[in-house]
């Protein structure tokens, strides 16, 4: 128990271990018939807004059949997954919320592109705009599609691996330059 | 009672990525740097677990796959290609 309980209050865990409470999740997931995905969700969110909002602009195929708009299983995922990471955080006592720095506080971060908390928001925001819509044509991100695609031997799954690390190594290489 | 369980895995999932470290930048672009390679130490751990558990439950007839997304290659790899400069710029 108390081995348990050192165990949850360390910061960071061997990636090994867990890995394995990820891939216990996934099974679960799966046991219950559903899918573990992120960017799925926020694409359900926007459907529901843009109904709301422009509801010609957004009676699309895609937002009808394919992504389809409301709260779904994976929007109320994605609320558990913040939580998570908040008592994840929380544990470990390095949750920063509300302290000061908390808005860009990596500092590899602040080392590549500056101190300034706008551009973290700049930069951040710009990149979320192409992840999702990265998502979007792909059919998943990260989690949906190369996890929990992974899982069930999806060959999409490793093409989308693939690419996204030809990519990312790419884009890594251009930001750092000489320090890659 | 479906949604409860979504809030339940949806949990373990931020938890297992916040205490691999993953909710941080360094750790995603340090993986396309190779200097850290924590990332693909936990999403294949995560896929070879998930992956024997789950197969070997439907050997056992104990659970039947969901449909699974068709292979579409263009899409595929093009959504990985632009998904990969996303990640490596806000370290998603």
């Amino acid at each position: 128990m108390k081995w348990l309980g050192s165990q949850i209050r360390k910061e960071l865990w061997s990636p090994y271990s867990a890995g394995v409470l990820l891939g216990i999740t996934g099974i679960l997931v799966v046991f219950t018939g559903q899918k573990l995905g992120a960017s799925g969700a926020f694409e359900n969110v926007v459907g529901l807004l843009g109904k709301l909002a422009a509801p010609a602009a957004f009676n699309t195929m895609y937002f009808n059949y394919v992504m389809p708009a409301g709260i779904s299983w994976g929007v109320i995922l994605m609320v558990g997954a913040f939580f998570g990471g908040l008592i994840g955080a929380a544990t470990s006592r390095s949750l920063w919320w509300g302290k000061k720095g908390a808005a860009n506080s990596d500092a590899q971060w602040k080392a590549i592109f500056g101190p300034q908390v706008w551009k973290r928001w700049v930069i951040g925001f710009l990149g979320a705009i192409l992840l999702e819509f990265a998502a979007g044509i792909a059919g998943g991100c990260t989690s949906g599609l190369a996890i929990s695609g992974g899982m069930l031997l999806v060959p999409g799954a490793f093409l989308f691996i693939a690419g996204m690390f030809m990519s990312g190594i790419v884009t890594a290489l251009v930001i750092y330059r000489s320090r890659y | 009672m479906n949604y409860v369980l979504a809030l339940v895995f949806g949990s373990f999932f931020g938890f297992a990525l916040n205490k691999a470290g993953l909710t941080q930048y360094h750790k995603i672009v340090n993986q396309f740097r190779f200097t850290d390679m924590a990332v693909l130490k936990f999403m294949m751990t995560a896929l070879v677990v998930a992956m024997g558990g789950l197969y070997a439950l439907r050997g056992l007839g104990l659970v039947t796959f969901p449909a699974v997304p068709p292979t579409y290659i263009v899409g595929n790899l093009v959504g990985g290609l632009l998904f990969g400069v996303g990640m490596a710029l806000t370290g998603y």
